[in-house]
Parts: structure tokens; sequence; C-alpha cells
């Protein structure tokens, strides 16, 4: 048995939890001792440690044989905890962390009137911890306990500012509908458990009798499907999101937009392809209605999200409905069920986090600056301020799917992989491509209000702040970068795709000798 | 012993009963108790279940309940202090009173 008792986490897990703790005693201390920026300094090496550890970890585990690497910990698994890292874990680890980056730098001055801000980089941190956890876990146990963690810190995120009545309706309404969608996956969980006798992947993968499993299988699919949909905004357990991400703090809409509610897609799509899918020709129409139920609800999220993205008049509520409709893009490759696909969907999940965490920090500068979220009173902000209305107008034409931007790369490759041979669901193609081009109906409007002549002149208004420029500009030539030059993400995702469905017999005959 | 069927059909009603009272009641701490009886019932779905395999009781099952009550009564502080925020700023529990954003 090839096992590696661990006595450590993983390295980017342990940088961030103990960035977490670091950085909130640090800015207690400074509280403290009166005005400093240690903690904020202290985040971004932390996070920077991070990204050195997702390094490292992708070095460790393309080095070990077949592509997995398992650390446990207390006991080997079943029964211990055990964290079971492949490629696609990695790739996660490097979305979250290189988005929190940007986030945390931009933060800086964003945040910078708010008091408890130890509060905030420390639950920043353990936000982006939780994620990492979900992305690393090999057993539901673990997956459910970093689950809670990111749930409860971005619950507090969200709601952070508390004196103010939109961030306490859209908290608690957040708190409601996402520790609802928590429970119904622990449902879920009990359930596979009473059937494989234990929560490991690999073992459930191969220990259900789906000969007799039959209904039960397909409630705890539905369970399990509830309760991530409700994470990944999928229509119609969308209605938290579009109240959600706009009264949170730009860098938390960012983080949230970006990443978080892909966790919730990695956590189904982590289990639709080690636990049903293999296993689905041994239930009754298995593997059909697997692929349509997401179809259908690949259909109607993105449909839904850009339809009611069109009618906002509030631009971060407008980015957040834009958010549900690019979750139903990369649902389509999750449909096609193929590695092809799965690329197509990783790869969107890492450039949507570019993009809409891009689009989230620009409008945020502008809501910085002008104090108000309503597009009619943004005309001709463009004039005072060239450089974020440039970020937000390329992170904008990214998300419509121009060419040369990454948005359209990834697209190209989704809407391609329902016309896949074996696939064939070509209906699933077109309606993607007309809804790409629908969406370009509000996309559009935005670019041409900004940089309209402005009514009156106005002297007060002037560029965001340099240290909020900085991590928009690097993102927006990122987008241009990868748009261009896909290959190295591309790799990258491809071979994220490939862990999940071709190492699938390396997966499970790592924990299971 | 009793048979598992009974255990899971508890499971079922509470889960109901849960979900009835996060989509009814009006009052945000009776939501958040709705919560928490579905909570139970996945705990209980596990006790359940961790009886069933081997002669004795998987200590399994048992542990992810111990944790799943932890995370529970965090979630549940968590909520109750946005409700103390809520009662703060609007002088009441009722749920139907938050609808500046479109609910």
């Amino acid at each position: 048995m090839v096992m590696v008792l661990s006595e450590f986490l993983p390295y980017p897990l342990i940088s961030l939890l103990a960035g977490a703790m670091v950085v909130l005693f640090a800015g207690v201390l400074e509280e403290r001792l009166g005005q400093g920026r240690t903690k904020e300094a202290l985040s971004v090496i932390f996070i920077a440690l991070a990204l050195i550890g997702c390094l490292i970890l992708y070095k460790d585990v393309t080095s070990q044989p077949l592509g997995v690497m398992v650390l446990s910990i207390g006991a080997e698994p079943p029964l211990g905890a055990c964290f079971e890292i492949d490629l696609l874990s990695v790739f996660m680890t490097f979305s979250v962390v290189f988005l929190g980056l940007f986030a945390v730098v931009y933060s800086f001055r964003y945040m910078e009137h708010d008091t408890r801000l130890a509060e905030y980089y420390s639950l920043l941190l353990l936000m982006m911890a939780g994620m990492v956890g979900v992305a690393l876990a090999g057993d539901f146990f673990t997956f459910f306990i970093f689950w809670e963690l990111m749930c409860i810190s971005s619950y507090v995120l969200v709601a952070f500012r508390r004196e103010l009545w939109g961030p306490i309706e859209a908290g608690f309404k957040y708190l409601t509908m996402s520790a609802l969608g928590g429970v119904l996956i622990f449902l879920g969980m009990s359930l596979l458990y009473g059937m494989a006798g234990n929560v490991n992947f690999a073992y459930m993968s191969v220990g259900i009798d789906w000969g007799t499993a039959g209904v039960w299988a397909y409630l705890a699919f539905i369970l399990l499907f509830l309760g991530f949909g409700i994470k990944a905004a999928i229509v119609p357990m969308h209605t938290w999101l579009p109240d959600a991400h706009p009264e949170a703090p730009s860098p938390i809409s960012a983080m949230l937009s970006g990443i978080v509610i892909e966790t919730g897609l990695y956590g189904l799509v982590r289990i639709l392809f080690v636990v049903f899918l293999p296993n689905a020709v041994l239930l009754p129409r298995g593997p059909e209605t697997f692929k349509y139920v997401v179809a259908v609800f690949s259909v109607l999220t993105m449909t839904i999200g850009n339809i009611m993205a069109l009618l906002q008049k509030d631009i971060k509520r407008l980015l957040a409905y834009s958010s549900i409709a690019q979750v139903g893009y990369m649902l389509v490759g999750v449909a096609s069920g193929t590695t092809y696909g799965l690329l197509g969907c990783f790869l969107h999940v890492f450039n949507h986090s570019l993009m809409k965490g891009l689009a989230f920090l620009a409008s945020g500068a502008m809501v910085y600056r002008i104090g108000t979220r309503n597009l009619d009173e943004m005309k001709g902000l463009g004039h005072y301020m060239p450089v974020t209305t440039m970020a937000l107008a390329i992170s904008l034409l990214g998300l419509g799917g121009v060419p040369s931007t990454n948005g359209f790369v990834s697209k190209f490759i989704l809407f391609g992989s329902a016309l896949a041979p074996g696939v064939n669901m070509w209906w699933l193609t077109l309606i993607g491509v007309l809804n790409s081009a629908f969406s370009m109906a509000y996309y559009l409007p935005i670019i041409i209000r900004l940089i309209t002549k402005p009514a009156e002149k106005s002297s007060e208004l002037k560029e965001a702040p340099i240290l909020m420029l900085i991590p928009m500009c690097i993102m927006a030539i990122l987008i241009i970068v990868f748009g261009i030059y896909p290959r190295p993400v591309l790799q990258l995702a491809d071979s994220a795709s490939k862990a999940l469905i071709e190492g699938l017999q390396g997966y499970i005959s790592k924990v299971i000798p | 012993m009793l048979a598992i069927h009974v255990y899971l059909t508890a499971v079922l009603f509470l889960s109901l009963i849960g979900l009835y009272s996060m989509a009814f009641k009006r009052n945000m701490i009776r939501i958040l108790l709705g919560l928490e009886i579905i909570l139970n019932a996945a705990n209980l779905s596990f006790i359940a279940f961790s009886a069933r395999f081997t002669g004795q009781v998987d200590l399994l099952g048992q542990s992810i309940v111990v944790m799943s009550i932890v995370l529970g009564g965090c979630v549940v502080a968590i909520g109750l202090s946005m409700v103390l925020n809520a009662y703060k700023h609007y002088k009441t529990l009722d749920v139907r009173e938050l609808r500046r954003l479109k609910w």
C-alpha cells in the first residue's frame, strides 16, 4: 500500500490557516498600538507563500506515480481523514490563491475606511483556506468540514458592513439558503454513507452495490445536486446570489463570484464523476439521466441568468446575474461528460475568475469614487477614470466571449464539446451560442454609457487609487494574454480534466490497494 | 433493535418539519430552528446507518456526527448574530419586514 502518513497538511493550506491566525493577532495588536499596515502586508505574504506552496504541490503531484498524492491524518483511509490530491485539485487551488492575491491587494485602499480590518483579512484567508481544503479533500468528511469553513467565513464577509440594511438582509438570506444547501449535502452524504459503509470518495466509487441501490442512489443524487446547486447558483436555486454578491464589499464580491460559486460546481463535478457517472450504467437509465438533468439545468441557468441581467440597473447586481449565466455555460461542459467538455469547464472556471473578478473590482473602484451603483449615474465616467473603464471594458468583452480575450477560448471549447460525436447535444450548443450573443446586449450598453460625453464637467472625480489600479491592470493584461496565448493554462486545465476521467482508476487504486 | 426503516422515516419527517419551518415561518429565529432540525435529521440518519454494517457500531459515522454538531452550532451562532443585527436595525424579528431587497 502506497500510503503517506503525513504530519503536515498540504502546503497551501498550512500557509493560509497559519496566515489567518497570524493576521488576526497582528491586527488586534496593531489596533492597540495605533494604525499600521502590518496585517495587510502579512496577508499578502501568506498568500504569496500559499502560491509558492501551490507550485511545490504541483511538482509533488506530478512526480508521484499515477499523478495522485494521498496525505492522511491520524489513521489510514477509510477511517482517517485524508487529502487526495490530483491535478484537478491543484488547478482549483491555484485559481483560488491567484484570485485571492488580487482581491487582498485591492482591499488595501477599498476597505481602509472600515473598522475591524483584522477580522476582515483573517476571514478572507480562512475563506480561501476553506476553498483550498474543499479542492484537496479526499473524503466527504474533510470535504464537509472545509466546506463549512468556507461558508461560515463567507456569511460573515457578506454581512461585514453590519450597520447598513443591505448587507444585513442579504447576509441573512445568504446564510439561510446556503446553510440549507450545506445541510442537504450532509443528508445526501449520509445516504451515500449508508450505501457504501464509509465516506471516502474512492471507496464510494467502488463500494456501493448499485444493483440494489436504485431509488436511494437517485435520492442521494438529488439531495447532493440541490445542495451543490444552491452554492453554485444553478437556477432555480440561485435566488440568494443577486442579493448577496452586490451587497458584499467589492473584493468579496469578486471572490464570491469568481471562485466560491465555482467551488460548488467543483464539488458537484467531483461527486458526479467519481461516484455517480462511472457506475451509472448499473442504474436503470443511468448515464442519460445524469447528463440530461445537468443539460436541462444548464439551459435554464444561462437563459434566466442572461434575461435577468438585462433588466438590471445596478451594475453589481447585473454582474451577479451574469455570473449565474456563466455557471450555465460551465454546466454545458459537465453535461457533455467528456474530457474535452471538462477541459472547457475548468478553463472557464479559471478564466471566469479573472474576468468576473476584474469586473467586480473595476466596478467597485467606480462605486468607491462616485458612491452609487446605479448605471445611469455612471454616464461619462470614462472621461474621469480612463484606466478603470478600460479594465472594465476588457473584462466585459471577455465575459461576452469576444475573440482575443480568454473568455472566447474557453467558450469555444465549451460549446464545441457538446457537438462531439457520442455526446450529440447540438441543441445545447445552439442555445449556448445564442445566449452568449444575447449577453452582449447588456455588456455593450455599459461600455457605451461609460464612454459617452458627460453632461456636466465635474472636477472632483479622479482616477482610482494606484493600489487598486495595479491588480486591475495585471488582471486585464492577463485576460488579453491568455486570450492570445492560452497554451499554459490550457495545458494545466487539460491535465486536470484528464486526471478526473482517465486518471480515475489511479485515483481509486491509490487508496484501495 | 429497531429496523432501519423506522429511523429513516423519522429522518424524512424531521426534514419535512424543518423545511416547512424554513419556508413558511416568519420569525427569523424559527427559520434558524428549522435549519437546525434538518441538520439533526441528517445526524440521525448518520447514526442509524452507523449501526448497520458490522455487529458493533461504526466509529466513523459517530465521529462525523460529533463534528457536524459543532459545525451546526457555528452556523446557528452566526445566524443568531445576524438576527441580532437585523433586530437592532428593524426592531422586529419578522422576516417579511426585510423586504427592501427583492426576496
